[in-house]
């Protein structure tokens, strides 16, 4: 444990890293997801289309090559270097929001057409409809998705060591190379990973269950 | 109360409805049947302002849906609907599902709200299922609910869109207990259903539709056993058997 515990502040310190790399990468993804999963419904061709083409675009590449890709090509393409973080970051933001928009898009169309001509044929209109009806039923059915996706999002966060941020899984491989002691490095680092997303799927799995008894799901 | 003029309306290339007329007086009970596909539905849908209509003309207590300048909002309040899938709010109890339009739209405070929920709950036979969600009720319990929800705005017209055909045999009965009530009270009903038993007890009027037209109208019995289309003879052949 010495390896660990000698150098725990440097660790933790990467591991702070990850927190905010997963911060901004939630932040920007569930926002532009929700543009995105706008975007997937509409019925106006020009919306529709090129987010759609995104959308399946960008799902359909592995994360660790969008990273790749905006680290060595945003150079190219405004002329400076970019940060690792802000790289990072802009890779996370612009993936993620595929991954939400779709989650979106399926909590907004999983309500009936009916529902909300029910909701109409009371007298709601169609900011109160909204407000009552459709985002709290949307967002129940969502919520369990929507905690899945955030726990992979920080998972993947360690991918942006390949672009030599200095986040946890790139200093343990750091300190590694000085004190060789793999087997209590990298468990330390998985069992920290694991702890916080085994809670983060606890609360996913509370909520379904809370869900699934208000029979909403 | 309500006046169809004339109306047309297509869905790309597909007419769903061609040239409908009628009146329907306040207090007249008006049962539409016809098969599926033949644009019942739709025609309910249009009275209500939810789907648009592209020819002729529909006004509701004077007002005419074909002005622009006319709510729709306000509209509806006067015009109740029941669905046949009941589309119940599955996130709210029974009176949250009853008390949120006169509350929201009406501006009524809870306490009156409630109470009205439960004078109606009283009404359709489920005040005990104030506090339970649509899930952990049966259908029949469910479209009652629906029908205490769109009588808690107090319309001047109930319009019934298939309200049974969702139901288990055995508890169709209750909910046309309640409708059947609501007409001897004297509501103005607009009642889209294959259930002939109903038709012949309270319907003023028949209408049968077919691909988008009034084929035939008639009063109760004169309409079964004197059909005069082919195709209406046809139709209540086929659901009378």
């Amino acid at each position: 444990m010495d390896a660990v515990l000698e150098n725990l502040p440097y660790l933790l310190g990467g591991f702070l890293t990850n927190l905010q790399l997963a911060a901004f990468a939630l932040a920007g993804g569930i926002f532009l997801g929700t543009l995105v999963g706008l975007g997937r419904i509409s019925k106006r061709p020009w919306v529709y289309y090129p987010v759609t083409l995104y959308v399946n675009f960008l799902r359909n590449i592995p994360l660790i090559l969008v990273i790749f890709w905006f680290f060595f090509v945003m150079p190219i393409l405004i002329g400076k270097t970019l940060d690792p973080f802000v790289s990072a970051a802009v890779s996370f933001v612009v993936f993620e929001a595929t991954y939400f928009g779709e989650i979106f898009r399926a909590g907004f169309q999983s309500i009936s057409k009916d529902l909300v001509s029910a909701a109409y044929s009371t007298g709601l209109t169609y900011r109160q409809t909204a407000a009552y009806i459709l985002v709290p039923i949307a967002v129940r059915r969502m919520l369990p998705s929507l905690i899945t996706q955030s726990i992979i999002t920080f998972q993947d966060t360690s991918l942006a060591y390949v672009i030599g941020l200095q986040e946890m899984v790139r200093r343990t491989t750091i300190v590694d190379g000085l004190e060789v002691r793999s087997v209590q490095l990298y468990t330390f680092v998985a069992i920290l990973f694991f702890v916080i997303c085994f809670v983060g799927s606890r609360i996913s799995l509370h909520y379904e269950e809370k869900s699934r008894k208000a029979k909403v799901l | 109360m309500i006046e169809i003029k004339n109306v047309s309306k297509w869905f790309g290339e597909f007419q769903v409805l061609a040239d409908v007329n009628e009146v329907v007086q306040r207090g007249q009970k008006v049962v539409i049947c016809g098969p599926s596909g033949s644009g019942k539905s739709t025609l309910l849908r249009c009275i209500n302002g939810l789907e648009p209509y592209q020819k002729g003309e529909i006004v509701v207590d004077g007002v005419s849906l074909s002005d622009p300048k006319t709510n729709l909002y306000k509209l509806r309040e006067k015009l109740g609907m029941v669905f046949q899938r009941f589309e119940l709010y599955p996130h709210m109890t029974v009176l949250r599902n009853i008390t949120l339009a006169p509350m929201k739209v009406r501006k009524k405070s809870r306490p009156e709200a409630e109470k009205k929920a439960m004078e109606l709950l009283e009404r359709v036979g489920i005040p005990d299922k104030a506090g339970a969600y649509p899930a952990n009720l049966s259908g029949g319990q469910q479209q009652r609910v629906a029908i205490a929800r769109a009588l808690a705005m107090e319309p001047a017209c109930m319009m019934f869109d298939e309200p049974t055909s969702a139901l288990d045999p055995e508890m169709i009965q209750e909910v046309l207990e309640v409708m059947i009530g609501l007409a001897k009270e004297g509501m103005t009903m607009l009642v889209v259903t294959h259930e002939m038993g109903f038709a012949r007890e309270v319907a003023d009027e028949i209408i049968f539709m077919d691909a988008g037209r009034i084929v035939e109208r008639g009063r109760g019995d004169d309409f079964f056993k004197n059909p005069k289309s082919q195709r209406t003879k046809d139709f209540l052949g086929q659901i009378l058997k």
